[in-house]
């Protein structure tokens, strides 16, 4: 070619839009330079020949632009193009290397799958109860008035804030001006359904009372029928309908579309289904199943002792109500906070006027944003979700430790191929993205893997949790989560070893010919970083071992603490009396027939009953005059009380300190009595005996006849409280719901059913409710139990992957080393000091982890603290068992490399090398 | 032959660039220089009018470009038909030459045909 014009190649073309731009102005100034010379040549003068070559060229700006413009084009093109191909090869690449290699990829395609399956299981939770909103228009104008957690919430006598009676419902919704409506909803305490013809057992449906407007102001439309009206509100008892959750209707009635029109019995009262609520809508109580739906109207009907909706001394109702458009929370609170203060102030008797006052200015009522639904399980498990999600970070962190380990080694194995790649002009970027290709792939297809095993992880969880009805979809938020989480973990193990291994000392590594490492890479290089990756996988094990021992013997205290009674032989029997119509002198007779029926039952020592049980869930409270004592604030007067049988503390097992128990001579009859705890009398008398002195409360005074030891009635965390015991029989209005507490002799959880049925051959129409004292209050710490158990799982997962860590490490360390050994052990070392020297070295990166891990382990115990149970901040039994277990793994870890490397004979070590 | 039309114009550009590369690489003042001759300086408005067309037909990929010493011993970028090129070269060149001769046997047709 070269004949033609003289033409030979002398660079390529650059690239790059200053090189563009370089080009064709060389071009350009090329051709006119050309037709001057020719203009020159055929006798014009230089600048002549200049200006005509200018003119005959046309405009050289124009002519520049356009043909920028066109190369810019191309180049943008062909940048996309050699991306996409250099895709299609790197991933070709990836999954060639991936397939050769199948006992490594599905090792790495486990290990990732699990941790980002815990990751995305507990995300799934946390998105579920406490991050995600109400399936509503516009969830961000609702507002919660009122404890959201409460949803069960039941409270008689002193009127309060944070679950509302009906009358003060009424009030805000009327008077409010800032909120567009105000709708409110309260619990549906066991309902006792029948729905089919000749059905004989009821059924026991999850049913709200909830005002008309309930589906209006959240603006939720029928699925099938329709929803509420105002009608629902006119009058009690007048609109006798209800209406289907989704769930319920498919489960329960097959979704028969024919059941809107169709009539059940709830508690004898017939109510007609008038429709069914979307799918989309589960309900406003998150954590919770609702089944169906009650005009609040109808709970007179539905519970006719109960009268919820007139007295104000009923508290029973959260309310949730839209601001309208442009109130913010604040302005809304403000307003909702006076009315309600208003209603209770003015509401409350002459006498108790000034502490209901300082009790609503001290104690406000709760405003909050509704967006999130109203929620006791998030309350309960937010901390111990949130605890968790830690813990399955930590190993998911570890997981990726122990991946960028793995990847490290293939990559120095691969140092040469590199080297080779790019003395021949690779460059750098290109071989990292090459790298990292693989990574992402191993992390989409482990995050994959994660997802499908979150589906079972999150029931899994959910199960755990002891009774939070959660829906646990895969939503796009949880997806999002996993795909990001995915990435992250791909440059968190890939990043680092595909670096490491594209910056190859070039001279070094090939002349390093045979040999597969450089003596210059193996002080600051692939073995050192390993060796790091180590000591945080040992950091974080020894972070979430001390943790998990921490969790378990706080609940192992939670469990076996003394609460002051027999846990272990107490019977609870609920009695609901009060929907079967029994009051005043028929209650008193059905007590006491209760108590000699539970006396005379075979296998039982003792029985008692009291109002609100012990770990049950309700507590009342009061304000008391003390004789002898002045009172120096309301809160120095309020305690905690319970109105008992005879024979109570001796059933219960709690010890009389001084004075007397309740017996029989405490009944209508009797002088009034009380007993106090240690906790009250301690603070009323702190100098001197309270028996004989007086207390008073509701216009009524007795005689303290006797202290008894403190029992820890609700919550074991809870320091026990000031607490004052009153003869049942002597208080003027008796509870309509009560416990019978019964001590056995036996193991009480054999007798319920037969202690059940003998009460119940008396009136079948009570309501009872067995279960055994020590059910109960493992209940109550069923969230530590939770997290304890989970977190152990997690904790042994934990170790299993740093003692593989470590495994691979030595491993890999002692097999470079095989010359090493051979050598020493031609010059006389004992196999036993081989052993000793790789052990030695195993253990020196177990207590590098152990030095970085202890004080963030502590650290971290700093931050959940008040989720443990006196247990110290420095807990040695737990340091001290994480430390033996990880020592314990690390030691088999080691070993198993330290021995082969002993056995090698000299020969064959230096004849490998 | 000033108001020849631009379209059809391009298209003959187009078509004389494949043509004047059809004997080997050529910078883009050689491909002046060889229309100019083979044209009898008819065709070219302005000489810069060709470099945006080259532009355009290296980035279809007709022909390609690398620098390399001209014959006076300048940096010139030299273009060379690339195998897609000459095949639309074939092509271009037979579409037309249909072109012409169907307008040029209406252009020249005595009388407007008789519908019978």
């Amino acid at each position: 070619m070269s004949e033609r014009g003289g033409w030979t190649r002398v660079f390529r073309i650059g690239v790059g839009a200053r090189h563009l731009e370089r080009d064709v102005d060389q071009e350009l100034d090329f051709h006119i330079a050309m037709r001057i010379q020719k203009l020159v040549a055929s006798g014009l003068p230089h600048d002549a020949a200049r200006a005509k070559a200018l003119e005959r060229f046309g405009d050289l700006r124009t002519v520049r632009d356009s043909c920028l413009d066109i190369d810019h084009q191309r180049e943008r093109a062909m940048r996309r193009t050699s991306y996409l191909s250099n895709l299609r090869q790197d991933v070709s690449y990836a999954l060639r290397t991936m397939h050769q290699n199948v006992g490594f990829t599905a090792v790495v395609l486990l290990t990732l799958a699990l941790g980002i399956g815990a990751n995305t299981s507990t995300f799934t939770l946390i998105d579920a109860l406490v991050l995600r909103s109400l399936p509503v228009p516009h969830p961000e104008q609702l507002v919660t008035i009122g404890d959201p957690a409460r949803v069960g919430g039941l409270s008689q006598g002193t009127p309060r804030n944070d679950i509302a009676s009906y009358p003060l419902y009424a009030d805000v919704r009327d008077q409010t001006r800032l909120l567009s409506a105000v709708y409110a909803s309260g619990r549906a305490a066991r309902l006792e359904m029948l729905a089919d013809a000749g059905q004989k057992e009821p059924e026991h449906p999850r049913g709200r009372f909830v005002s008309g407007n309930y589906f209006a102001v959240l603006q939720v439309p029928a699925a099938l029928g329709r929803t509420f009206s105002a009608d629902e509100d006119r009058s009690p008892g007048a609109a006798p309908v209800i209406v289907l959750s989704y769930g319920y209707w498919i489960t329960r009635f097959a979704g028969d579309r024919s059941v809107v029109g169709r009539s059940v019995r709830l508690n004898g009262v017939p109510l007609t289904i008038i429709g069914v609520a979307p799918r989309s809508f589960p309900g406003d109580i998150v954590g919770q199943r609702t089944d169906l739906w009650i005009p609040i109207m109808e709970q007179p009907a539905l519970m006719p002792h109960a009268p919820a909706l007139t007295d104000r001394e009923t508290s029973w109702i959260l309310m949730m109500g839209r601001l309208r458009p442009g109130v913010t929370l604040a302005q809304a609170r403000a307003e909702l906070t006076s009315i309600e203060n208003r209603s209770l102030i003015e509401n409350s008797p002459t006498k108790e006027r000034a502490s209901v006052e300082s009790n609503v200015r001290e104690k406000p009522v709760q405003v909050k944003s509704g967006a999130r639904g109203f929620s006791y399980y998030r309350r309960l498990l937010a901390a111990p979700l949130f605890i968790l999600m830690a813990a399955v970070s930590i190993v998911l962190l570890i997981v990726c430790a122990n991946l960028a380990n793995l990847m490290l080694a293939r990559a120095s194995a691969r140092g040469r191929e590199m080297s080779v790649r790019m003395a021949l002009g690779a460059n750098r970027a290109r071989l990292v993205q090459q790298l990292l290709t693989e990574s992402f792939l191993l992390a989409v297809a482990g995050g994959a893997l994660g997802v499908l095993l979150a589906v079972w992880g999150s029931a899994a969880l959910i199960a755990l949790t002891g009774g939070a009805q959660v829906d646990s979809k895969l939503d796009g938020r949880v997806l999002a989560f996993t795909a990001v989480l995915s990435l992250a973990t791909a440059v968190l193990f890939g990043l680092v070893p595909a670096l490491r291994a594209t910056r190859v000392e070039l001279a070094a590594a090939l002349r390093a010919q045979g040999r597969g490492v450089s003596n210059a890479e193996r002080g600051t290089g692939r073995f050192g970083l390993g060796k790091m990756l180590v000591v945080a996988q040992v950091a974080l094990s020894v972070l979430l071992l001390v943790g998990t021992g921490m969790l378990v013997r706080s609940m192992q205290r939670l469990q076996t603490t003394d609460i002051g009674v027999a846990r272990d032989r107490i019977l609870m029997v609920e009695v609901d009396a009060q929907r079967a119509g029994y009051k005043d002198a028929r209650l008193v007779t059905l007590m006491r027939e209760m108590l000699a029926r539970a006396n005379g039952t075979p296998g039982v020592v003792s029985a008692t009953l009291s109002e609100n049980g012990i770990f049950s869930g309700t507590e009342s409270g009061t304000n008391v005059r003390v004789e002898g004592f002045t009172a120096q604030s309301d809160e120095d007067s309020s305690i905690a009380y319970d109105d008992v049988g005879p024979g109570y503390f001796a059933t219960l097992g709690a010890r009389i300190v001084e004075g007397r128990e309740f017996d029989a001579r405490d009944n209508e009859t009797g002088a009034r009595a009380a007993v106090l705890n240690q906790t009250a009398a301690r603070f009323f008398f702190p100098h001197g005996s309270a028996l004989g002195s007086h207390i008073s409360s509701d216009s009524l005074t007795y005689e303290i006849v006797g202290v008894a030891s403190d029992i820890e009635g609700q919550d074991l965390r809870a320091k026990p409280s000031r607490r004052v015991y009153i003869p049942v029989f002597q208080i003027p209005e008796k509870p309509g719901h009560f416990s019978l507490e019964v001590r056995t002799s036996g193991e009480p959880g054999h007798l319920g059913e037969t202690l059940r049925r003998s009460l119940a051959s008396i009136d079948p129409t009570v309501l009872l409710n067995a279960q055994t004292l020590s059910s109960q209050i493992e209940d109550s710490i069923s969230q530590d139990k939770l997290v304890a158990r989970v977190v152990s799982v997690f904790g042994i997962l934990a170790l299993a992957l740093a003692a593989l860590g470590l495994y691979g490490v030595m491993t890999y360390a002692t097999t470079r080393r095989t010359s090493e050994f051979g050598l020493r052990m031609a010059l006389g070392a004992e196999p036993s000091n081989v052993l000793r020297l790789v052990l030695g070295e195993a253990m020196l990166l177990v207590i590098g982890g152990v030095m970085v891990g202890m004080p963030a382990a502590l650290g971290a115990m700093q931050l959940v603290k008040h989720q443990l149970y006196e247990i110290g901040l420095l807990d040695w039994p737990s340091i001290v068992v994480a430390l033996v277990v990880l020592g314990a793994s690390a030691a088999l870890a080691g070993y198993f490399p330290a021995r082969r490397a002993a056995r090698v004979g000299p020969l064959v070590a230096l004849r490998d090398a | 032959m000033a108001d020849i039309d631009v379209g059809l114009m391009r298209g003959t550009l187009d078509l004389l660039i494949l043509k004047a590369l059809t004997w080997g690489p050529r910078h883009g003042y050689g491909v002046v220089d060889w229309i100019e001759q083979a044209t009898g300086a008819a065709l070219l408005v302005g000489e810069g009018t060709l470099y945006p067309a080259l532009h355009r037909l290296e980035a279809q990929g007709w022909i390609e470009a690398e620098w390399g010493l001209s014959e006076n011993n300048r940096h010139a970028k030299f273009y060379k038909l690339t195998a897609t090129g000459r095949a639309q070269l074939r092509t271009g060149l037979s579409t037309w030459q249909q072109f012409v001769e169907a307008a040029s046997r209406a252009l020249h047709a005595g009388a407007s045909p008789r519908t019978a």
